[in-house]
């Protein structure tokens, strides 16, 4: 296994800073995670936090509208940004000689953003973004899915309850005003880490961050997240709903409440999601891909988020010509087989586990998210070493109990999509 | 605010980059072993490239490329498909196994450690497969399915459609890789034996190794595997493709109520060994080939049409096509098409600026460092050395060439491959909505229902 270095600080406006440096490529990576994501959004302004992050590419106190894009590019770089449940990440790739100005441009927008808004941004941003809407989801077969099961999977007053992307509604009833309100609540210094990792010298990129960033004031304490984010261990129930769309072949999402990432329990289902539906030796593919041909694709995830709890999402497209009540069958009776499930397809699933990460270490880029990731959620970088200790450290007795604990009729949803022509017109 | 630095820091000082450099060797059996070194974690990625994509299947058999390099691991030297996975998946390792125009493939990034292990399963699979009648006909039958999950979903139908209203389905680059309905359902395994006995040998196999792992060892590994390989393929040379395209026209393909039309411009473009690809690419990345470039920057940035848009060329042994691609909000659909219109004669009578041409090059040159960080990333381009016959050192120069293109480079070559009066244009979105203003920018539009 590697072990890849780095250090942390913390500058005294609160920016917690890792740096990790591998001089054997001349690129480093610049990334930004801010504790904010669509969770931390309030009623009435669902897809706020994406909306946001847009906005975030729009100039600042010394940059020019579009300036952020065009001089990554200019430097040869490559950036972007994006939004989920639990944060907004901002990051670019670049020559490791623009270092520089990567930090320079997040600081501008971390400490200056709000004098370069205006409505016409505004109101061009939010067109953009209820484009990708329709481009992800509205014009999309099976596009609403993950709108669809957060409903389902977490109760109204949940931060989890809405998507990221919102609807369109909301995203029509922001303001320049929140803006503002949410620049100031959240893109503070003391709710963000900076990682930077690839070709520079450590004692150079610390005083270089001291520069850029420590000038920045502090914000307000981050107020605590919206609505009521605990939740029963399990569901109680099995919820079900079904979609008609304008499809060829159904489809079956499966999620089951799970602890959420970080508790012991989570790394169990993360490892049942590569044993029930990674590879062509899995058991959803082996039994009802090759097998019986039931199926025609799947694949298993367990969501790696904190807020009260995950859920490990399956989804199976049907062949044609084969029921759905026959598909459901045969994707619950492998839930059912995990309770039995071998040390052979536990041992399988460890292994593609441990090959992909190695695999993934070796972006700069991608080392650079996984630092802030493990600051910002546990604050402690290390992990992006020991985390692959504790997938390892996964038994077949803990998938068995984690099957017979969270993996049951009384603690999921099924939601189906099916063909128009299916339900009648 | 007053912290923040109101002047943009200059870059410091340039630290030298050579991409690693390849090696490329033959075994005496004719396959091409190419390997590079570049340990950044302890894996090695590996990329078997078979002179056997969809160009060399027959239009009456589109889809039989894909066919049998999906079933390469359904079962081999007398091992069923379950016990491959299992061989493969012990050891950490999953395959990808895909044919494209130009080739087939099979790829993994896999652990040092596994690699000999690994290639031995990958010429079990190459060499000895076994194509066993029913797993052959449940590949067939998911390449089936897969044809309606492509019809249903508006991107991969524009994908596919531009290029069959470019190229016609009886030419390998009109068609999907994944076949055509109607021809996929009659092939068999018979087929399947034909095309592997006749179209796959060692003279048109390419093995590439990139990471942790150095020349010599990488040429033992293979040899070891494929060396006593002993397969002659005397078959015709390779079928053109992408040579008699048919006359543009713009085309409408209805999917009622669509809140997006999906848009794709089209023309023909240029070969990958073309003298101007320099040239092109630069003149692309302006154009619309960078977040920055002209079109994103009018169609996303100024007038909120899009979440995106881009074009490019698809390089290739023949020319591929040169496409704009886009989806937009249904009641701007003619707007956007003007638009694309309008930048493309623009580039093509008047060219670009120097500053314009300065940031294209800078931007293609810089990030071949960021985009060179994976062995696999490293393995693609390699692949790519044998694919178009180019040479071992072709990257020892390439940044060299892109930083020599010119104004006056990008203006030639936008008069010179840039055809804003021969664009094929699909369209997929409502046609009820679209029709009458497209056919205000554009004119005469032929409708066409989803296809069946």
């Amino acid at each position: 296994m590697i072990e890849i270095p780095f250090e942390t600080h913390r500058l005294d406006n609160g920016l917690r800073v890792v740096l990790s440096a591998d001089r054997r490529l001349p690129i480093v990576a610049v990334n930004l995670w801010y504790n904010v994501g669509s969770r931390n959004e309030r009623p009435g302004r669902t897809g706020f936090a994406h909306l946001f992050e847009h906005m975030m590419f729009q100039g600042s106190a010394n940059v020019p509208d579009n300036g952020h894009f065009a001089m990554i590019e200019k430097a040869g770089g490559t950036l972007n940004g994006s939004t989920w449940l639990d944060r907004t990440n901002y990051f670019e790739t670049l020559p490791s000689h623009y270092l520089e100005l990567g930090l320079w441009l997040e600081a501008d927008r971390m400490g200056g953003l709000l004098p370069a808004m205006t409505q016409e941004k505004l109101d061009n941003q939010r067109d953009v973004v209820k484009n990708e809407r329709r481009w992800r989801v509205d014009n999309q077969p099976y596009g609403d899915w993950d709108e669809r099961i957060q409903a389902l999977m977490y109760p109204p007053e949940h931060p989890y309850h809405h998507s990221v992307i919102g609807s369109m509604e909301d995203l029509d009833a922001a303001s320049l005003e929140d803006v503002s309100q949410f620049f100031r609540t959240y893109y503070a210094p003391n709710n963000a880490v900076l990682t930077v990792c690839g070709d520079f010298d450590v004692g150079e990129a610390l005083s270089l961050v001291g520069r850029y960033f420590g000038g920045i004031p502090a914000g307000p304490p981050v107020p605590s997240l919206p609505g009521r984010t605990v939740v029963p261990d399990r569901m109680g129930s099995e919820v079900r709903e079904t979609v008609p769309q304008d499809i060829s072949l159904p489809r079956l999402y499966l999620s089951y409440r799970i602890p959420p990432y970080g508790d012991d329990r989570y790394y169990a289902a993360f490892v049942a999601a590569f044993v029930l539906a990674w590879g062509k030796a899995s058991l959803l593919y082996r039994r009802h891909v090759r097998g019986d041909a039931v199926l025609q694709d799947v694949t298993s995830y367990a969501f790696p988020i904190v807020v009260g709890a995950s859920m490990l999402v399956t989804w199976a497209t049907v062949r044609p010509g084969v029921s759905r009540e026959r598909a459901e069958a045969a994707v619950l009776g492998q839930f059912d087989a995990l309770a039995s499930v071998t040390d052979e397809d536990v041992e399988r699933a460890r292994n593609l586990i441990e090959s992909r990460h190695l695999a993934e270490l070796q972006g700069v880029d991608e080392r650079a998210d996984q630092l802030s990731m493990y600051t910002t959620l546990f604050d402690d970088p290390a992990r992006i070493n020991t985390e692959i200790d504790r997938l390892r450290s996964v038994t077949t007795a803990d998938v068995r109990s984690l099957a017979s604990g969270f993996l049951g009729p009384d603690n999921r949803s099924v939601l189906w999509y099916v063909p128009m022509q299916e339900v009648g017109e | 605010m007053s912290s923040l630095q109101s002047q943009a820091p200059p870059p410091g000082l340039l630290r030298p980059y050579e991409m690693p450099m390849p090696r490329r060797r033959r075994l005496a059996n004719g396959l091409t072993v190419v390997s590079a070194e570049h340990a950044i974690t302890p894996v090695v990625a590996i990329h078997v490239m078979i002179d056997a994509g969809t160009v060399r299947e027959s239009a009456a058999q589109a889809g039989l490329a894909s066919l049998v390099a999906n079933s390469l691991d359904a079962g081999a030297a007398g091992r069923s498909g379950e016990t491959l996975a299992w061989e493969f998946e012990r050891l950490g390792v999953e395959i990808h196994t895909e044919a494209t125009t130009e080739a087939a493939w099979i790829s993994a990034t896999v652990p040092v450690e596994r690699l000999r292990p690994t290639l031995a399963l990958l010429a079990d699979i190459v060499r000895r497969p076994d194509f066993p009648a029913a797993d052959v006909d449940r590949v067939r039958d998911e390449q089936l399915a897969e044809i309606l999950q492509r019809r249903d979903e508006p991107r991969a139908l524009a994908n596919d459609l531009i290029l069959h209203f470019l190229y016609g389905d009886d030419d390998a680059y009109g068609r999907p890789a994944v076949g055509l309905a109607d021809r996929v359902r009659s092939l068999t395994r018979d087929d399947a034996m034909c095309f592997h006995q006749a179209g796959i040998s060692p003279e048109r196999t390419t093995v590439v190794l990139a990471g942790a792992i150095d020349a010599g060892e990488a040429l033992a590994a293979v040899e070891a595997q494929f060396g006593d390989w002993r397969h002659e393929t005397a078959g015709p040379d390779r079928p053109d493709a992408g040579l008699s395209p048919l006359p543009a026209a713009v085309h409408v393909v209805d999917r009622a109520g669509s809140v997006q039309s999906e848009i794709r411009v089209a023309h023909i473009g240029v070969q990958r060994t073309h003298p101007d690809y320099f040239a092109l690419r630069v003149m692309n990345t302006i154009f619309g080939g960078a977040f920055t470039s002209r079109l994103n920057l009018s169609l996303r940035e100024r007038y909120g049409f899009t979440y995106g848009v881009r074009s490019g060329f698809a390089f290739r042994r023949n020319p591929g096509p040169f496409t704009i691609q886009t989806a937009v909000a249904t009641e701007v659909t003619h707007r956007a098409v003007e638009e694309i219109v309008r930048e493309l004669v623009l580039m093509h009578d008047s060219g670009a600026a120097d500053e314009e041409v300065a940031n294209a090059r800078d931007y293609l040159a810089g990030v071949v460092p960021l985009e060179s960080q994976t062995a696999d990333q490293l393995a693609s381009r390699f692949a790519e050395l044998v694919l178009f016959d180019l040479p071992d050192d072709y990257y020892r120069g390439y940044r060299a060439a892109i930083q020599a293109v010119t104004a006056d480079d990008v203006a030639r070559v936008a008069r010179e491959h840039l055809r804003p009066d021969d664009l094929t244009v699909c369209v997929v979105g409502d046609a009820a909505a679209i029709r009458e203003p497209l056919e205000g920018v554009v004119g005469n539009i032929s409708v066409h229902p989803v296809p069946q």
